[in-house]
């Protein structure tokens, strides 16, 4: 059921993701940014969330572009709970009409 | 000191420890709407590659990090290249070293012993949220702002939720079919854009997201892999440095 092998090599990801969690706070913790470096470290939360979700914004399937278009529209003005209803809701609906 | 403990020794200083923690709970709930179906994806996924039901979930238990655990799957081989595995985790979890980066300001005072343990649960999820949730509370001039049991919530759903249906996922295995086809995976766009617009300080401060957004798009289009998430991220912080300079 469990192959040694197989252990090995979800203890390295383990341990290199840990590794990659502690690393930013461990750096930062005590030090004093610049006026320029608190710049770009304001920047960095939305840099990071834009760039995971980009490749949504260039789908090759309409239905999702159209979905996403729906999705960005409802998260300019209303909360996270009816947005996530609408987005998978327009998703499912469109990828099943224009299929 | 378990993750518990650590909510518990948090709620004294701030008040209302298990109503923030209910506070998290709600704010994580709806991501596991987008979160589930990945779960089961993904542990169906493992379960093809000959992961059996107890190492999948060893694996998300362990590693907790949904991207670089698709990743990995995509490259499992009999028996497992090891440093290959590695490296394409570093590569795709790399974005954690800003997410803690952007999070050491509103953690810095806590002891390290509750820091530690609770990066653990730093996901994309968890850590959105709760720094959303910081810089509300910052804005009102609340102090602490960053509220641990309210991250703890948000993380240890995300984390259940994750293992558990990796699990289902795997125990399933074939019989789920195509559950991507439905449009969960909408969820994810929609919870990140509704935390974005809550970051919006206007057109100026967001030019570095555009230059992220468009050169993450760019480089996913072009060059396979994961590498979209760092090229994406690092040109914004670039464009966000010049742009600094300019005034």
């Amino acid at each position: 059921m469990i192959d040694p092998m197989t252990v090995l090599a979800i203890l390295a990801m383990a341990g290199v993701t840990y590794l990659t969690r502690i690393g930013g706070y461990v750096v930062l913790k005590n030090r004093a940014l610049s006026p320029r470096a608190t710049a770009v470290m304001e920047a960095a939360p939305g840099c990071v969330l834009i760039s995971v979700i980009a490749p949504d914004f260039v789908s090759k399937n309409p239905a999702d572009l159209a979905a996403l278009a729906i999705t960005l529209l409802a998260a300019t003005r209303l909360s996270m709970p009816p947005t996530v209803v609408i987005g998978v809701a327009s998703a499912g609906v469109l990828r099943w009409l224009m299929g | 000191m378990s993750v518990s403990e650590i909510a518990l020794a948090e709620g004294q200083t701030t008040g209302g420890c298990s109503a923030e923690f209910r506070r998290g709970l709600a704010a994580s709930t709806p991501m596991l709407l987008g979160i589930i179906p990945y779960a089961l994806v993904l542990g169906a996924q493992a379960a093809q590659k000959g992961l059996s039901v107890a190492e999948v979930p060893l694996m998300t238990g362990l590693n907790f990090a949904g991207g670089s655990e698709f990743a990995a799957i995509q490259l499992w081989t009999s028996p497992p290249h090891i440093l290959l595995i590695a490296a394409i985790t570093l590569l795709v979890n790399s974005r954690h070293f800003l997410m803690g980066a952007a999070l050491a300001p509103f953690i810095r005072h806590l002891p390290k012993r509750q820091v530690f343990p609770a990066l653990f649960l730093m996901c994309d999820e968890s850590w959105a949220v709760a720094l959303a949730d910081a810089q509300g509370r910052a804005a009102a001039g609340m102090r602490p702002a960053f509220s641990l049991p309210f991250y703890l919530a948000a993380g240890l759903s995300v984390y259940l939720a994750w293992v558990a249906f990796t699990a289902c996922g795997a125990a399933l295995g074939p019989a789920l079919g195509d559950v991507e086809k439905y449009g969960f995976a909408m969820a994810f766009p929609a919870v990140f854009l509704v935390l974005l617009r809550g970051m919006w300080k206007g057109f100026a401060a967001a030019r570095p997201w555009l230059v992220s957004l468009m050169v993450a798009a760019l480089t996913y289009l072009v060059v396979p892999g994961a590498w979209y998430v760092a090229a994406g991220a690092l040109s914004g912080l670039v464009a966000a440095w010049f742009l600094a300079g300019e005034t």
